[in-house]
């Protein structure tokens, strides 16, 4: 019988034959492992994402949530909350308010390339993508580093990591993801304080002082924004640059015209966020009954909005299997959509299209060495923990 | 938005996904249809601030208009750029 588990490590592997089988004879499956309703067809998905009203993020939107995490970030507050929390911080994340950021971005993709220079393996996640994220997202949202840091860089990556993980065989978060998620947030407190103290032109700052018609973020509000545009920057960001190398290492011609045009790096991109973005799948809340192909789902039920299987939706996406940059995928859900559509759209996309410019100009060829890879266990996100490549 | 992308409309980018973030799926609804439609939120307004061709009376960002049997014969003009 068939069963889908997002706990399973064939699901951490390879999602995409299950979702076949889900979109194909269960579009609307009930998983006792995930003890939740799972959507997995394109259209399905984004009626979802649009009735916000319906399918409520109120309850949590990561599949195994964090504690204490629900109704306290952007992605798990509905209307009016969301609405207002969000005018008040996204324009800073607007394509043209992150131009200032381009150059920056540059110096450390570079920086952190030319250290790759004269290798003939390395883990593509500890040597490039871990670093340039911590140092991107630093930047972005104005943290403490070199003389002023209060931790180390790698401290805060390795927490940022855990904290999106979960055990396999409890399906829960376990002691040490938590204990990673309050280091996280005692950190951020600590940077908050600081700013609110002495303010600067940083996102931090903005998020602490940012006020419409007397509307403010309350110090929770702050506080679980800046822990959630962490873990985001670092984990959600890396993970998709390991995703789209793993892209660029496997599809050897796909490269070779981005190495040889780096244009069209931005359309390699999108494919690769349709074709396995690591967003794989977040969750929802039913404030009714709704019936979807035969089943009836019930108040209060949870409801999977599988984005990764909806990228691969044939009645969306024609040949969806097919790695192909030069498709143009619009509206995909790599990064979500609705109202709650990630806020980190734009910089993520500037981001890995510089980091890939610069890598490409030390390392412009390459492949993977480890046949199967280590995924890392999580019910919500996908990428691999480690991803050797060998210089060619 | 959904309708636009989802059938290879040009002209509509919609770059964040439909969250009212970009002001990229900027459109000019006919003023005498615009009381048919869904009414703009605050949120929608400050961004049509941001709208990179000519801010008119009927312009509205197509990812915040719902689709409604009250949009019958509706007729959506895009504008020359969206960014």
């Amino acid at each position: 019988m068939f069963s889908f588990d997002p706990y399973a490590p064939a699901v951490d592997a390879n999602p995409f034959p299950f979702y076949k089988t889900l979109r194909d004879e269960h579009p609307c499956f009930w998983s006792p492992e995930a003890d939740m309703w799972i959507l997995s067809r394109y259209a399905d998905i984004v009626s979802a994402g649009q009735d916000a009203q319906t399918y409520s993020s109120a309850s949590g939107n990561l599949m195994t949530e964090l504690p204490g995490r629900a109704g306290a970030t952007l992605g798990t507050t509905d209307a009016p909350r969301h609405d207002r929390l969000r005018g008040l911080i996204q324009h800073a994340f607007m394509k043209r308010n992150l131009e200032s950021l381009s150059e920056p971005i540059r110096d450390i993709a570079r920086e952190v390339a030319e250290s790759l220079r004269g290798k003939k393996q390395f883990d593509f996640i500890n040597e490039f993508s871990s670093k340039f994220t911590v140092r991107v997202l630093f930047a972005a949202l104005g943290l403490p580093t070199g003389a002023e840091a209060t931790v180390p860089e790698s401290t805060v990556r390795d927490k940022a990591v855990m904290m999106v993980q979960s055990d396999p065989v409890s399906r829960t978060k376990g002691p040490e993801h938590i204990a990673a998620y309050n280091w996280m947030q005692d950190y951020a407190a600590g940077v908050i304080a600081e700013r609110r103290a002495n303010p600067r032109n940083d996102l931090i700052s903005h998020f602490s002082m940012a006020e419409i018609d007397g509307d403010k973020l309350d110090e929770r509000e702050v506080l679980l924004t800046t822990t959630t545009l962490i873990m985001a920057g670092i984990e959600s960001m890396g993970g998709f640059m390991a995703m789209f190398a793993l892209n660029m290492a496997d599809f050897a011609d796909a490269r070779r015209q981005c190495v040889v045009n780096p244009a069209l790096l931005a359309d390699a991109v999108e494919e690769s966020l349709r074709f396995n973005t690591s967003a794989q799948r977040f969750r929802r809340r039913l404030m009714k009954d709704v019936t979807l192909h035969g089943q009836t789902m019930k108040t209060g039920d949870f409801v999977c909005l599988a984005y990764g299987s909806g990228n691969r939706d044939e009645r969306q996406y024609p040949n969806p299997d097919a790695y192909d940059i030069t498709r143009k995928p619009r509206g995909h859900l790599g990064f979500g959509g609705g109202v709650h559509a990630c806020l980190g759209t734009a910089i993520a996309r500037l981001s890995v299209k510089i980091a890939f410019e610069e890598f490409h100009k030390v390392i412009p060829e390459y492949k993977r060495v480890q046949e199967q890879l280590p995924w890392m266990p999580s019910s919500t996100f996908r990428s691999p923990l480690v991803l050797e490549l060998a210089v060619a | 938005m959904q309708g636009a992308t989802a059938n290879g409309v040009d002209g509509i980018l919609g770059e964040c996904g439909g969250s009212c973030a970009c002001a990229t799926c900027h459109c000019y609804v006919d003023e005498a249809r615009l009381a048919d439609l869904n009414a703009p939120t605050d949120n929608e307004l400050a961004m049509l601030d941001n709208v990179a061709a000519e801010r008119r009376p009927g312009s509205r960002l197509a990812c915040q208009i719902k689709t409604s049997a009250a949009l019958e014969g509706l007729i959506i003009h895009l504008p020359e750029m969206q960014e």
